[in-house]
Order: structure tokens, then C-alpha cells, then sequence
């Protein structure tokens, strides 16, 4: 990666972050990962301070979400994100156990990048998850306008 | 209108309408009887009449007898001889005519016989007076004439037809009564039985009208309790329909929600997989060190030997049933979330030539049913008006169970079959394949649920599933089958499905 890229990782169960940390540094990559459990939490570091998104002008992010939160939905918080103008140009990873063919639509269309089912077979899941760590290695990510 | 009242009303109509005919019948009748006694009473009047006639030309017969000897007396010319005797010739004859006619009245049969005989003695006189004149005796003969004898009997012969024209005029004053009567008595009785066939007619009219309102009036309450049944139905398809909703959100959500742990649950028992082989690696590894035995060549994994190999074992078994056990739960967790997914899914019925959809899942199984040696024939099939998605589920399910669960050792025979029947299609998919016993008839269709050898790989899943949705179509579905007799499930559709019909607010 050309630029440190800080990936914020917002998932509520800690096991998931755990496993999910875990198996993104097996693949390599040491980028700083901010967690959150919570989506209030998540949004307000993500807005900053002033709520508009500035302090983070200039920073390159990644965002894993979550979509299952204990309070909002991830769907409320990539809306936030792709309707700020500072944030817009961050990838947004979807990663949840969530596979309605209703959901995933609805996350494109409001400009989510990727969309990762957790699958229960922890094979299936560390592989998918250190794919993405490998794919996070290669990833050009533009710094928030 | 409870059913004893409009069947008591229903007899009350027969009965009037039976009287009124009777009624009809009764006035005919007596009209006819009494216009009969009327012409008979008249020709009773005309009879009298004729009977005084006869009396009054039998008088003027006596009479002109009478004069016809006078003048011969007088005059001794034959011509008024020869009246005499045309006039006593007449009498004989109509003598006998008012003996026909008053044959019948005993009085008068009595009178007749006492002016027969006046009148004989009367005839015989003036045959006595005409002999004296043919002698020549005119006095002796006058003296006839004059003697108290003729006088008498000829007053005898008046009083006699007088008692008799009496009689007579008493029967005409008589039978012109009874004429009149009985015209009357005809008139009145037709009159009466007019007046009760109109009344009965009124009644009737009268009743017809008021059983007609009461039709009206019940026919206003059938609707309206229609209206309010509908509207409880309504009320009630609205609550099952939000009770139902509220159950597949649960299931949803449930199921959902424990996939979460069950993720963390299968990622650290894979994380202490690798734990343990850390584990006993280092053991091994130490074990080794202090039995001083050779280090293993570089890259092999170093041995476990006796207590420690045990245990590395029971800790693989243990975690191997963990792992399994997650698996499954797995499976169970995803079946209850495409299930209720597909609950929640909106039905959208268009016109489906269930032919063609048949073949065409018959045709995305053909590799398995050739696999399996068996053959589906699809028989002619109706056109539904229906959700196509679901239809293609239920038979793919049932033609795949089919195929599944044949008879081993025997090509399986799958038929597809339908008829119709009052606004319903009704399928047969049959097979010939290993059966289901009677009692596993209702398990079948149970989540999770199966029957019989399990030989095959399956959750439990599909029959459930097929059912759901043939309720949700409106339709019914059952099972024929006996162990090793094969099975026919039959399902009945709607043949016009509205999406209205169930799941509107979905």
C-alpha cells in the first residue's frame, strides 16, 4: 500500500472482530484496524467532531461494516457514509451474516463496494476473510477529498 | 323466517287454493242441480197449465153438446144433431187426455172419475132427450129438459170442473212458488260461491304478497349477514395473517441472530484446532527431549506415544462433534431462513401452462432421474392462473423425492398427472417407488421430519416447504402410500388463484 490506509472495522460481536483481526493479519496486512461494537459510536469518530466529515480530509480509509448493530443498521451508517462528501470515496466492505438477495441489492445500490456473506464453516470464513486481507494489500485507496 | 312458519305458510297456500277449487267444484255443481229442478218445476207449471186447459176444453165440449140438443129440440133440423154428436164425440177423447194429465195427483184422479160419471149422466140424459124427439115426443122430451134431473147435473158437471180448475189453479200457484224458489236458491248459491271464490282469491293474493315481502325482507337479512360474515372474515384473515407475519419475522430473526455465535462458536473451535496441534506438538517435541531419543527429520512431525497419544486423540473427537454438530445446526438455521424467505416472498399469478412447467422440471431432473433408472411421463395437464415460482418448487420437490426414494432394483416409474373439477386442478404425482408407511403420513409434512430408511441426504425440509405453499395458493395437499406400493401425493389447486386471495398485504 502507497499510503497507510486505517481500516474501521464496525462489528458488534467481538468474537467476529476477533476472528475477522485475526485472520487479516494472517494475510499480511498491518494497517492500523480501529474497531467499534456500536454504530453511534462508529458514525460519531467516522463525522468527527463537527459532524461533517473534515477531520478525515486528507486520511485514507477503509470501512468494514457490519450490518446486524445493536443500534442502528449498517444499511443507516453506509448511507451516511456515501451521502458525505468527504467519506464517499471510501470502499465499504459489507461483512454479515445477512444473505437476503433483498439486502444485498439494496447495499449496491446505495454504493456499498463489496458484500461478504460470513459463511458458519470457519474454512470457508478465515479463507474469505484473508482473501480480502490480500485484497485490502492491493487496493488503491483515494485519501477523503 | 324460521323453516315451521314458511312451511306452515307453504300448506296454507295448498289448503286455500284446494278450497277455492272445491268451492268451484260445489257451485258448478248445484247450479247445474238447481237449474235443473227449475226446468223441472216449470214443466210442472206448464203441465197445470195444460191440465186447466183440458178441464176448460172439456167444459166447452159439455156445453156445446148441451146446446146442440137444445137446438135439435127446438128446431128437430139434423145439423144440430150432428153437432151434438161431434160434440159428445170430442168429450171422450179429452176426457181421457186430462185423465193422462192428472194421473199423477190422487185428488184430482178422484175428481175426474166423479165428473166422468156426471158427465155419463149427463151424455146419457141427452140420449134420452134425443130419442123422445126421434119419436116425436117433443113435450115428454122438453119436460127432460126442464125436469130438476138435467139442471142438476149439469150444476154438478160446473161445480165438479169448478173443484178441479181450483185444484189446479192451487198446483200452478204452487209450482210457480217452487219455480221460483229454486231460480232464486240457483242465483243466490251462484252468487255465494262467486263471492267466496273472490274472497278466497283476496286471501290468497293477500298471502302471496305478504310471503313475497317476507322473501324480500329475508333476502335483505341474508345480505346483510353476509356482508358482516364476510367482514368477520375479513377481521379474522387480517389477524392469522398478522400472527402469521409476526411468527415468520420471528423465525427470521432468530434464526438470523444465531448464526452470529454460531460463527464465533465454529471459528474458535477451528482456532483451538490449531491450539491443540500447537499443544501437542510441544509435547511431543518435549517428550522427546527428555526420552533423548533422536530428533525426527527435519520437517516431520514429530510422534505422540502412549498417554499423551490418547489424549490428543480425545481432543480431536471432542472437537470433531462440535464441528459436526455446529454443521448441522448450520443446515437447520439456513433451511428455517429460506423457508420463511420464501414465506415472505409476493406471489404473483399469471397464466402457467402446467404442462410445459412440468416438463421443464422434469427436464432439469432428467440427469437424476437417469441416474436412477426411472422415467417421468407427464400427462396432459390444465392452465393455471397462479404463482409460477412456487408451482415449479412444489412439483420439483415431489418429482425429486420421487426419483430419491425409489424401490431399489426397480426402474422407477414417476407419472404426472391432472383433472379438474368445479373450479379446481387437481395433480397427481404417483410413483412406484418404496412407499410410506400410514403412520408416517402426517410426519412427513413436518419441519424437520422424515421417514422411513435414511439412506438419503435431506433436512426434513422439502414436504413442509411444498405444503406452505399450497396453502398459501389456496389449494390442499395429501399422500396415498403404502410401504413398497409406492406413493401418489395429490394436490388440489385452484384453477383461478387470486393474489388477493391470501397474502394481499404481504
Amino acid at each position: 500500500m502507497t499510503m497507510p490506509v486505517t481500516i474501521i472495522m464496525i462489528e458488534d460481536d467481538e468474537g467476529h472482530a476477533r476472528l475477522i483481526e485475526r485472520n487479516i493479519r494472517r494475510s499480511g496486512v498491518n494497517n492500523e484496524i480501529l474497531p467499534f461494537t456500536n454504530g453511534t459510536d462508529a458514525v460519531k469518530y467516522l463525522l468527527g467532531a463537527d459532524g461533517t466529515g473534515l477531520e478525515h480530509k486528507g486520511h485514507a480509509l477503509l470501512i468494514l461494516l457490519d450490518l446486524n448493530l445493536p443500534d442502528m443498521t449498517g444499511i443507516d451508517i453506509l448511507k451516511t457514509v456515501k451521502q458525505n462528501s468527504f467519506l464517499k470515496s471510501a470502499p465499504v466492505v459489507i461483512l454479515t451474516t445477512t444473505d437476503d438477495s433483498q439486502e444485498i441489492k439494496r447495499c449496491y445500490e446505495l454504493g456499498c463496494n463489496v458484500y461478504i456473506t460470513k459463511p458458519v464453516n470457519y474454512e470457508s470464513f478465515a479463507n474469505a476473510i484473508r482473501q480480502l486481507g490480500l485484497f485490502f494489500s492491493v487496493i488503491q485507496v483515494p485519501p477523503a477529498a | 323466517m324460521a323453516p315451521e312458519a314458511r312451511r306452515r305458510r307453504t300448506l296454507g297456500q295448498i289448503l286455500l287454493l284446494s278450497a277455492g277449487f272445491l268451492v268451484l267444484v260445489a257451485v258448478s255443481t248445484s247450479s247445474v242441480l238447481l237449474v235443473n229442478k227449475a226446468r223441472s218445476d216449470n214443466a210442472w207449471v206448464v203441465h197445470t197449465i195444460e191440465a186447466e186447459n183440458q178441464i176448460n176444453a172439456l167444459l166447452l165440449e159439455v156445453r156445446r153438446a148441451k146446446s146442440g140438443a137444445r137446438a135439435y129440440l127446438l128446431t128437430q133440423e139434423q145439423e144440430f144433431l150432428r153437432d151434438h154428436e161431434a160434440a159428445v164425440a170430442a168429450v171422450g177423447p179429452v176426457l181421457d187426455k186430462l185423465s193422462a194429465l192428472v194421473a199423477d195427483n190422487p185428488r184430482q184422479v178422484e175428481n175426474l172419475a166423479r165428473l166422468r160419471n156426471v158427465i155419463e149422466t149427463r151424455l146419457s140424459q141427452f140420449g134420452r132427450e134425443k130419442a123422445l124427439v126421434a119419436s116425436g115426443d117433443l113435450p115428454g122430451a122438453v119436460a127432460l129438459v126442464r125436469g130438476a134431473g138435467s139442471a142438476e147435473s149439469s150444476a154438478l158437471i160446473g161445480t165438479t170442473a169448478e173443484a178441479m180448475r181450483t185444484e189446479e189453479e192451487r198446483l200452478f200457484a204452487l209450482r210457480t212458488a217452487n219455480a221460483d224458489a229454486s231460480q232464486q236458491l240457483a242465483t243466490m248459491v251462484t252468487i255465494a260461491g262467486s263471492a267466496l271464490v273472490i274472497v278466497l282469491a283476496i286471501i290468497s293474493v293477500v298471502l302471496v304478497r305478504r310471503s313475497a315481502r317476507a322473501r324480500d325482507e329475508a333476502e335483505v337479512r341474508l345480505r346483510e349477514s353476509n356482508l358482516n360474515l364476510e367482514t368477520t372474515v375479513d377481521e379474522r384473515t387480517a389477524d392469522l395473517r398478522e400472527a402469521n407475519e409476526e411468527i415468520q419475522r420471528f423465525a427470521y430473526i432468530v434464526s438470523h441472530d444465531l448464526r452470529s455465535p454460531l460463527v464465533n462458536i465454529m471459528g474458535f473451535t477451528s482456532e483451538l484446532d490449531e491450539l491443540r496441534n500447537d499443544v501437542f506438538r510441544r509435547i511431543a517435541t518435549l517428550a522427546r527431549a527428555a526420552s533423548s531419543s533422536p530428533p525426527p527429520a527435519e520437517g516431520a512431525e514429530p510422534e505422540l506415544e502412549g498417554a499423551d497419544r490418547q489424549l490428543s486423540d480425545d481432543f480431536s473427537e471432542a472437537l470433531g462433534f462440535i464441528k459436526s454438530s455446529i454443521a448441522k445446526m448450520d443446515r437447520l438455521i439456513t433451511a428455517i431462513l429460506n423457508l420463511t424467505r420464501e414465506g415472505r416472498r409476493e406471489f404473483s399469478p399469471v397464466r402457467i401452462d402446467m404442462r410445459e412447467l412440468i416438463e421443464a422440471v422434469a427436464s432439469t431432473l432428467a440427469h437424476q432421474a437417469a441416474e436412477a433408472n426411472a422415467t417421468i411421463r407427464v400427462e396432459p395437464l390444465p392452465i393455471l392462473v397462479s404463482d409460477r415460482l412456487a408451482l415449479e418448487q412444489i412439483f420439483s420437490n415431489l418429482i425429486d423425492n420421487a426419483i430419491k426414494y425409489l424401490k431399489p432394483g426397480v426402474p422407477g416409474e414417476i407419472v404426472v398427472r391432472a383433472r379438474t373439477k368445479l373450479g379446481f386442478a387437481i395433480f397427481e404425482i404417483a410413483d412406484n417407488g418404496r412407499g410410506i408407511d400410514p403412520k408416517d403420513h402426517h410426519r412427513i409434512f413436518d419441519l424437520f421430519r422424515r421417514a422411513g430408511t435414511q439412506d438419503r441426504p435431506g433436512q426434513g425440509i422439502g414436504l413442509a416447504h411444498v405444503r406452505a405453499l399450497v396453502r398459501r395458493l389456496g389449494g390442499t395437499m395429501s399422500v396415498a402410500s403404502e410401504l413398497d406400493q409406492g406413493s401418489t401425493f395429490t394436490i388440489t389447486l385452484p384453477i383461478n388463484w387470486k393474489a388477493s386471495n391470501r397474502n394481499s398485504e404481504r
